[in-house]
């Protein structure tokens, strides 16, 4: 760790840094303390951060440093105790989100010796990401190796290294880009910390707020298999990372939803299979499969991508029941 | 060919083959060799026998003089267990690898030296300049292979890319000259390693990117400040945050003779070409240009067995070999390490060609030819043994 120390304002704005456990622990904190009528106040921003997180949004509540620490800490440990993947994923990845926005505005912010202390933090410490200042001060820069590793998974063009300014081995970013970047392991780095956790007895209080969480957030579809069996295997595969509450790429969503629209499911039912997605916005959800179905923007209706395509797209799951087949849509019926 | 004429042309070959494996230290070990998997094919045999692994040189070695293989290959990945099957191996990493190949580079001069044999019975003919239907003389069967014996300026082409793509590697990658190694592929191109750790844990999407960057696809007209506006026939101008100056931003610029200081230079530039898809298309085009020819599928794949430096290429007899100073290097005499006993050939078709700094010039069908040069034609199916 660098040796550069964290205020209470940043460990707020970034309660993962292990900075955040130590800065409770000197601060004589202990499990029984959350028992303390005071802490009433923590418990229930602790409930209305998860609802807030796992609804989609980003909890940014920061008025209060050291209650936003704790905060931080008690929601873990609801989200733990709830013990649901979906609202574990969805938790973290608005977490992330709500990191990535504390940290976009303080690259843009401060100074550049504060700016690398924060680089050096949470770069460099947790994602072993070395983040430079250009040479003119005005942006930031990656190893192209660096960036090419974490970039090449992002769908859009604009992230393609061609799109980049790369020069000397470094390529050149602003402070939005550089966190959109980390991203991803922002989010994985909250849900292990999550996942790893080991509960202690939980204090009453907490525990029935949990309880009260687990039962509020729990997924309100669920999937049989039998409401899968007749589904080409590249769908049901689609469903059953849904179901799990595991992110599904971009190009998997669209077949999954072209695919159901053409087998004539009504727009609502697509709508809840995506909504155990982490990202999951039921707005957004509707507004696309609206789209694809023809009902919205262009007015084209969509059409299931052809199993050539699927395969480039490394989502092609063929058994020996597609044989003969080359569209999803097929499945079934040319079987004898 | 007669069974009898091919079991002798086989064994002619790899006599020559053995001759050259037998020589000490040809064959330098690959860094982690024991992680590494190896894949060899067999003279007169289909497929190829991979999945292989050696501890040392002295493993490798002692395989080789005894399989005599016509071609032999080594993974660019490091794996746990590269003898299991592809995927219990546990992927360690790869190292980075292009491939720059003379006939991706469609020269002009390629038809001069391009002959067609035929599938079925071996007939060997010049290829004509026009793609007409083939029809083999003697058998009237349709189906061909076609061979080439690339001329220096084929090599010379290929060449030309390798400084490319070394310029782009170390201006805009960061490389460092040492660590780009380049080697003949021991036929009609060249390999170019890279030894950079950096660079061996990207997976193959990754190394996709890598590749659309060094052959210049996708390159947006967004990304040097041109974008479409709401009403038709809008153009938006501006600069990114980060300018225009270097990669391929700057490479285009130096195209349009713009720099970061003239955005309005660049609106008339686009407005001058018709607006902004006849701008897009033409940055597509001068991309594509200045672009370099490797061939995607070797770099993004990164579970490939790729030929061995030091090791005999069967389409040819030459070696892929180091080449330490690319301008001077000279395929034909450097990479030609075969012996020069006499081997008595029958040539199918008129043919000339310069190997160890000597010219043959063959218009008879018999000849007695030196082994490298006998071995040359054979492997290029213009000739069997007598």
């Amino acid at each position: 760790m660098s040796s550069i120390r964290m205020g209470t304002g940043d460990l707020a704005k970034y309660p993962f840094l292990n900075e955040a456990g130590e800065y409770l622990r000197e601060s004589g904190f202990g499990w029984e303390e959350l028992e303390r009528p005071d802490m009433k106040d923590v418990i229930d921003r602790a409930v209305e951060r998860v609802e807030v997180d796992v609804g989609g949004n980003i909890y940014d509540k920061l008025d209060r440093y050291e209650i936003e620490i704790l905060t931080f800490l008690v929601s873990l440990i609801m989200v733990k105790s709830i013990g649901t993947e979906s609202v574990l994923r969805k938790f973290a990845l608005a977490e992330a989100r709500r990191a990535e926005k504390f940290l976009t505005e303080d690259l843009k912010r401060q100074n550049e010796m504060q700016k690398r202390s924060l680089f050096a933090k949470i770069f460099d410490d947790l994602f072993k990401l070395k983040i430079e200042i250009s040479e003119d001060g005005r942006l930031l820069k990656v190893k192209v190796t660096d960036y090419l590793a974490r970039s090449s998974h992002f769908h859009e063009q604009e992230w393609k290294l061609i799109n980049r300014l790369v020069h000397k081995g470094y390529v050149y970013l602003d402070a939005d880009e550089t966190v959109r970047l980390v991203r991803n392991e922002l989010s994985a780095l909250i849900y292990e910390k999550i996942k790893t956790m080991t509960l202690p007895i939980l204090p009453q209080a907490i525990k029935v707020k949990a309880d009260g969480l687990r039962t509020k957030l729990a997924p309100r579809y669920e999937y049989g298999v039998t409401a899968v069996i007749d589904y080409p295997p590249c769908v049901k595969h689609a469903l059953e990372v849904m179901a799990k509450g595991e992110n599904l790429p971009h190009s998997a969503r669209v077949m999954l939803a072209t695919y159901m629209l053409a087998i004539g499911k009504p727009v609502d039912e697509i709508v809840l299979i995506y909504e155990n997605a982490p990202d999951f916005n039921e707005k957004i959800t509707r507004y696309q499969v609206e789209h694809l179905a023809g009902m919205k923007g262009s007015r084209t209706k969509y059409s299931v991508p052809s199993c050539d395509k699927l395969r480039i797209e490394n989502l092609c799951f063929a058994t020996a029941e597609c044989d003969g087949i080359i569209n999803p849509i097929q499945f079934g019926r040319k079987r004898k | 060919m007669t069974q009898n004429t091919t079991a002798k042309t086989t064994s002619a070959v790899r006599s020559a083959f053995r001759g050259y494996y037998f020589k000490p230290n040809i064959l330098k070990a690959p860094y982690k060799i024991e992680q590494r998997e190896f894949g060899y094919m067999q003279f007169g045999q289909v497929g190829m026998v991979r999945h292989l692994s050696f501890n040392s040189m002295k493993e490798l070695t002692a395989t080789i003089m005894k399989e005599v293989p016509s071609d032999i290959y080594c993974s660019n990945a490091y794996y746990h267990f590269p003898t299991y099957p592809m995927q219990e191996k546990q992927w360690l990493g790869a190292d980075l690898i292009f491939d720059i190949d003379g006939k991706d580079l469609h020269l002009p001069c390629v038809s001069s030296h391009s002959y067609f044999v035929c599938a079925n019975c071996g007939h060997a003919s010049s290829a004509p300049d026009e793609k007409k239907e083939y029809a083999c003389p003697l058998c009237s069967c349709k189906q061909c292979d076609s061979a080439s014996i690339p001329c220096a300026k084929c090599i010379d082409g290929s060449k030309k890319e390798v400084k490319r793509l070394v310029e782009l590697l170390t201006s805009d990658l960061g490389m460092q000259q040492g660590d780009i190694q380049v080697y003949f592929s021991g036929n009609n191109g060249f390999h170019i390693h890279i030894n950079d750790s950096a660079y061996s844990r990207l997976d193959p999407q990754a190394r996709s990117d890598l590749v659309s960057y060094i052959s210049g696809t996708g390159l947006m007209a967004e990304s040097l400040g041109v974008r479409k506006g709401n009403a038709q026939n809008l153009l938006l101008i501006k600069f990114p945050k980060s300018g225009i100056a270097y990669g391929w931003r700057g490479r285009i610029a130096d195209k349009l003779k713009i720099n970061d200081s003239s955005m309005i230079k660049l609106k008339h530039v686009v407005e001058q070409k018709g607006g902004y898809t006849p701008f897009k298309l033409d940055v597509d085009r001068m991309a594509h240009d200045l672009g370099v020819r490797i061939d995607p599928q070797v770099t993004t794949d990164v579970h490939r067995i790729f030929r061995m430096p030091g090791t005999l290429n069967s389409r040819s007899g030459l070696v892929k070999i180091k080449c330490d100073d690319l301008n001077s290097f000279d395929p034909f005499v450097e990479a030609c390490l075969l012996g020069d006993n006499k081997v008595s050939v029958r040539v199918k078709t008129l043919v000339k060609l310069k190997l160890k700094n000597k010219s043959f010039n063959i218009s008879k069908e018999s000849a007695e030819l030196p082994a490298y040069a006998a071995v040359y034609l054979i492997c290029k199916r213009l000739a069997e043994a007598n």
